[in-house]
């Protein structure tokens, strides 16, 4: 018997004027041991499993059908106190944003106590070497110390280690992960997802991992359920689901991964349409609105969740794939990764430059004092990064959070200015120019944001959005704007009647659309886009992505693409560049620098960047990148990767690598012992190809 | 933390620096001036000639204010012509009542009101939630006298539960006959509830939908663990600011309770100075509530370092 069985699971949240059938007899069961995988979009039911098992469901939610066992013991008939005796006891929880997840105002230690105190009836002391314990467990540094400290004093990594020590102090039978590291950086992703197997290891615990990443996923799951509105459409081992697919949703989830089509430069796959309303669920199969394969019996019966083998079961009339349980990709998938890049890659470097950043530096002072406040430092947000964009082309700044990336984009779009160094955009120098043309140059430049919707002001209709940088910089007659709006509205596939409503009126992906058009409305020619699909389920981000490629063959667009997503930004840009801790380590065109890193760190984030194949994933050397980001106020000397550099030799510490080339292709980095020679003919790189 | 509490008390005594001498100022635009308010309309000039050399105000200004500052810091408040006693014993005796009864209410009133938003948040939309909705909006619609005469009504002359006799006006006086405050109190302490027990509500609603609640719950933690362990504090910081607002209402008085009451507090007292041109107590009380306003918005700072962590005063 399997230590978790759900059986035909029931929840409904209840609204104030209809029901939402948020779950619908939903079937699984994990052994101890053991990994199961919940994946799917946002909305798709994931959270609302693990929230019905620990029954914390939000307000108005109810399981009203079906059984939960654990060890047997259904939880569904226990007593509100029972419950409690289970929850943190029996099962452990850990949550998606250790930030809001941990109590402000208690020290790490108390919080993790405090569990123990509840289920174990410890003392204080007792509890409290228990919380050390498990601190130095999940392998906080210093535990001792860091049980007396508040979350705030932590670091987003550590924190997420002090939520995994609170939900394992009592050694649970079942680890409950909701997306335990979609809030973190991926360099600490692949250090936390690690922790968690190796604790599932030593502690025998069944593990139940929610995310909506796919890479994640491949990795870590021995088996997987894909969710698909309230219902499980399709459960098999980890690598049968990936080597060979059968629900069409499934094939199209991987169809929308942006690392299939890298290789290729193909549009990506979208999934048209949106997931069904669950107040009011469709008769038959639920995915058959946006099915390609749909037919009309999809449409009028529900399909049961079979299969040919025990192993591999699906909800489907019309199965992809092949009706056999395999484990292993089939060879023509395995060729198709190392094919040639099909996509005519456009050496962007000949055409005229649009942006050149020489030499860009931002500190932010830090401030001391008893009355007057003096500088007592700085941090160095960016030092002395080099870059150029050229027209038509798309730049990929890629690098963990805290980098400078997002800086870097900052300042182009002159929301900062720069403590030193010179932004020609055009050859006109951003900063030195006179006010009026500045402002001008501002048009020809702009901001796409990660969070559209927190970027639009709520009580403004998308009109007024719109019609605003207009308005502000007296673009033609009143008239002429709005003929414009309609236009972009037009480019970006949004309908004009979206003009007139509110910005939550609109589904993620389409605000993201919202944001691109905002950033037309005044025809730059470069468009900096922070992060912009980041927040976005995988199927809307392909939409999101085709659409700014699309734009890009038609208004001869360049973008200069920030994101810590390196799959994403590999099959967007043209050339990348690798940032870390302010400086510009690597740059290079994208098929170089992904495939033939120079760089240690770049090496280091290709590693750790989950990828959405369990083969790929087991074949991978379990070295990322070890420890976190060192601090910017003081930065490493020589070179600043050198604290965390597997290679890193005494002359790291004295000496600060230059850009160096490597190869013809203008692919540059900033290393004293590369991961490959040098460039034979070394020579001083011009400023133009930077 | 004490880098911050210096500064903090540095700029302080800067801000009362600068009251002293925008409040002085002040005084010496208002018309008529202190003679005249003191000898009425019939004075001589040969009698005002007198009393304005006798206090001092045929001196240059600054040298007025230099002598009225020394004697500030020296604990002289200056002489009131006008009752013909120190400013400083009137206005001591006055703020002993007025202190005392605003004190009370306000102690009781945040004993009443936080559980009481707790409650109301937990349960929300229940009867009880509600019922003290009703009352919160009830007791803060109506005038703050209206309840003054109705409490007075209903427990003096109905119910006959209270006496008063002595009319009290010193801090010591409302210690001792408890009979003659604690009316007063009532009245204050039921439109403060009503307020405070709003602000408690919303903010431990903001709180219990926190994610950190939602971790408590998972770690097996019952409801009342929750409530009293994880929210109760975090739902107090914005509280914090509040109370340490009102502090200057402590010195303020409450005017209406203490003329419905008769109460011989601060309250009526600079009302009474303000009708008179009793230049003295004006400047006096305007200082006091000056140096208490800046003090509670000190307490109200340090308390809220104390209660959250993540505020750090430097």
């Amino acid at each position: 018997m399997a230590l978790l069985e759900v059986i035909g699971l029931r929840t409904e949240i209840r609204l104030k004027r209809s029901v939402v059938h948020a779950l619908d007899g939903i079937n699984l069961s994990v052994d101890a041991g053991e990994t199961l995988g919940i994946v799917g979009e946002s909305g798709c039911g994931k959270t609302m499993t693990a929230m019905s098992i620990m029954q914390l469901l939000p307000n108005g939610g109810t399981v009203v059908g079906g059984q939960i066992r654990l060890d047997g013991r259904d939880l569904l008939s226990l007593s509100p106190e029972e419950m409690d005796s289970v929850r943190g006891n029996d099962i452990g929880m850990i949550f998606q944003d250790p930030t809001t997840s941990l109590n402000p105002t208690m020290t790490i230690g108390r919080q993790i106590s405090e569990s123990v105190r509840i289920h174990r009836g410890a003392s204080k002391k007792e509890a409290h070497e228990r919380a050390v314990e498990a601190l130095s467990l999940v392998g906080m540094p210093s535990p001792k110390q860091r049980a007396l400290v508040y979350p705030h004093e932590l670091s987003g990594g550590m924190r997420q280690r002090a939520m995994i020590a609170m939900a394992l102090a009592n050694e649970p039978k079942l680890l409950i992960a909701d997306e335990p590291t979609t809030a973190l950086d991926v360099t600490i992703q692949k250090q936390i997802l690690e922790l968690i197997d190796n604790l599932k290891q030593q502690l025998g615990m069944a593990v139940i991992l929610v995310t909506h990443d796919l890479g994640v996923i491949a990795g870590r799951a021995d088996k997987i359920a894909v969710m698909y509105a309230g219902k499980v459409v399709e459960t098999t081992s980890t690598r049968a689901l990936f080597a060979n697919p059968r629900h069409p949703y499934t094939e199209a989830l991987f169809a929308s991964l942006p690392e299939r089509s890298a290789e290729s430069g193909e549009r990506l796959y979208s999934i048209p349409g949106l997931p069904p309303d669950l107040t009011k669920p469709p008769a038959g199969c639920r995915f058959a609105a946006r099915c390609r394969y749909a037919t009309d019996e999809c449409r009028t019966s529900e399909p049961p969740l079979a299969g040919t083998v025990e192993e591999h079961r699906f909800a489907c009339f019309l199965p992809v794939g092949e009706p056999v349980y395999r484990t292993e990709a089939a060879p023509v998938a395995a060729t198709a990764v190392a094919t040639e890049r099909v996509r005519v890659s456009r050496d962007s470097t000949l055409t005229e430059p649009l942006l050149r950043i020489e030499g860009l530096v931002k500190d932010y002072p830090v401030t001391a004092g008893l009355v007057l406040r003096r500088n007592v430092g700085s941090v160095s947000a960016v030092a002395d990064v080099s870059l150029t964009v050229h027209q038509g082309e798309t730049v990929g700044l890629v690098g963990e959070s805290g980098c400078g990336k997002t800086t870097v984009g900052k300042l182009i779009v002159g929301l900062e200015k720069p403590t030193g160094g010179s932004l020609l955009f055009q050859d006109r120098d951003l900063a030195q120019a006179p006010r009026a043309e500045r402002r001008h140059l501002r048009r020809d430049v702009q901001l796409m944001f990660q969070d559209s919707y927190a970027a639009m002001n709520p009580r403004m209709m998308v009109r007024s959005v719109m019609r605003e940088p207009l308005d502000i910089h007296r673009v033609d007659s009143p008239a002429e704007r709005d003929r414009r709006i309609r236009e972009i509205f037009d480019l970006v596939g949004l309908p004009l009647s979206a003009l007139d409503r509110y910005p939550h009126e609109f589904s993620g992906g389409q605000r993201q659309r919202v944001g691109l058009a905002r950033a037309l409305a005044l025809r730059p020619k470069l468009i900096v886009a922070d992060e912009p699909v980041s927040a976005l389920d995988v199927s809307i981000q392909s939409q999101v992505l085709n659409l700014m490629r699309d734009l890009q063959g038609e208004l001869g667009l360049s973008y200069l693409f920030i994101s810590h997503d390196l799959s994403v930004i590999r099959y967007l840009s043209d050339r990348i560049g690798v940032m870390y801790l302010g400086k510009l380590v690597e740059i290079g065109p994208a098929e170089s620098v992904y495939a033939n890193p120079v760089h240690h760190y770049t090496r280091g984030l290709l590693d750790t960047i989950p990828v959405a194949d369990p083969a790929v994933e087991a074949a991978k050397s379990s070295q990322g990148i070890a420890g976190e980001l060192p601090s910017a106020i003081d930065p490493p000397s020589g070179c600043r990767f050198r604290t965390r550099c597997p290679a890193a030799q005494e002359i790291c510490a004295r000496v600060e690598p230059k850009l160096a080339p490597y190869g013809p292709d203008n692919h540059l980095a900033a290393c004293h012992l590369p991961l490959r020679p040098a460039a034979a003919a070394a020579q001083e790189v011009a400023p133009a190809l930077v | 933390m004490t880098a911050y509490l210096f500064r903090r008390l540095l700029q302080s005594v800067v801000t009362v620096f600068i009251v002293t001498i925008v409040s002085f100022g002040l005084m010496k635009l208002m018309p008529g001036g202190p003679v005249r308010a003191i000898l009425g309309t019939h004075a001589t000039p040969a009698n005002i000639a007198h009393l304005t050399q006798q206090m001092g105000l045929d001196r240059p200004l600054y040298v007025q204010y230099w002598t009225w500052l020394d004697g500030l810091l020296h604990g002289n408040l200056g002489f009131d012509y006008i009752v013909q006693r120190p400013i400083s014993d009137l206005l001591f005796n006055a703020l002993g009542a007025s202190a005392y009864i605003v004190g009370a209410s306000l102690l009781l009133a945040l004993l009443i009101a936080i559980p009481m938003g707790m409650i109301q948040a937990t349960r929300r939309n229940s009867v009880l939630d509600h019922a003290f909705t009703v009352f919160s909006f009830v007791a803060y619609g109506i005038p703050t006298f209206f309840i003054g005469f109705l409490i007075q009504q209903w427990f003096e002359d109905d119910l006959q539960w209270v006496s008063v006799q002595n009319q009290v006006s010193t801090f010591g006086a409302a210690l001792t006959h408890p009979e003659a405050v604690c009316l007063p109190v009532l009245t204050l302490t039921i439109t403060t509830v009503a307020g405070y027990s709003r602000y408690m509500r919303s903010g431990v609603l903001d709180q219990i939908t926190q994610e950190y609640v939602r971790t408590a719950k998972a770690k097996g933690a019952s409801m009342r663990r929750t409530m009293y362990a994880h929210v109760l504090r975090n739902a107090l910081i914005p509280m914090v600011t509040l109370i340490g607002l009102s502090l200057p209402i402590l010195v303020g008085g409450s005017l209406i309770v203490e003329f419905v009451f008769n109460i011989q507090g601060i309250g009526l007292l600079t009302t009474r100075a303000a009708l008179q041109n009793d230049y003295g107590i004006t400047l006096a009380a305007t200082l006091l509530t000056a140096v208490v306003t800046v003090i509670g918005s000190l307490v109200a700072d340090v308390s809220y370092a104390v209660l959250d962590p993540r505020v750090r005063l430097t």
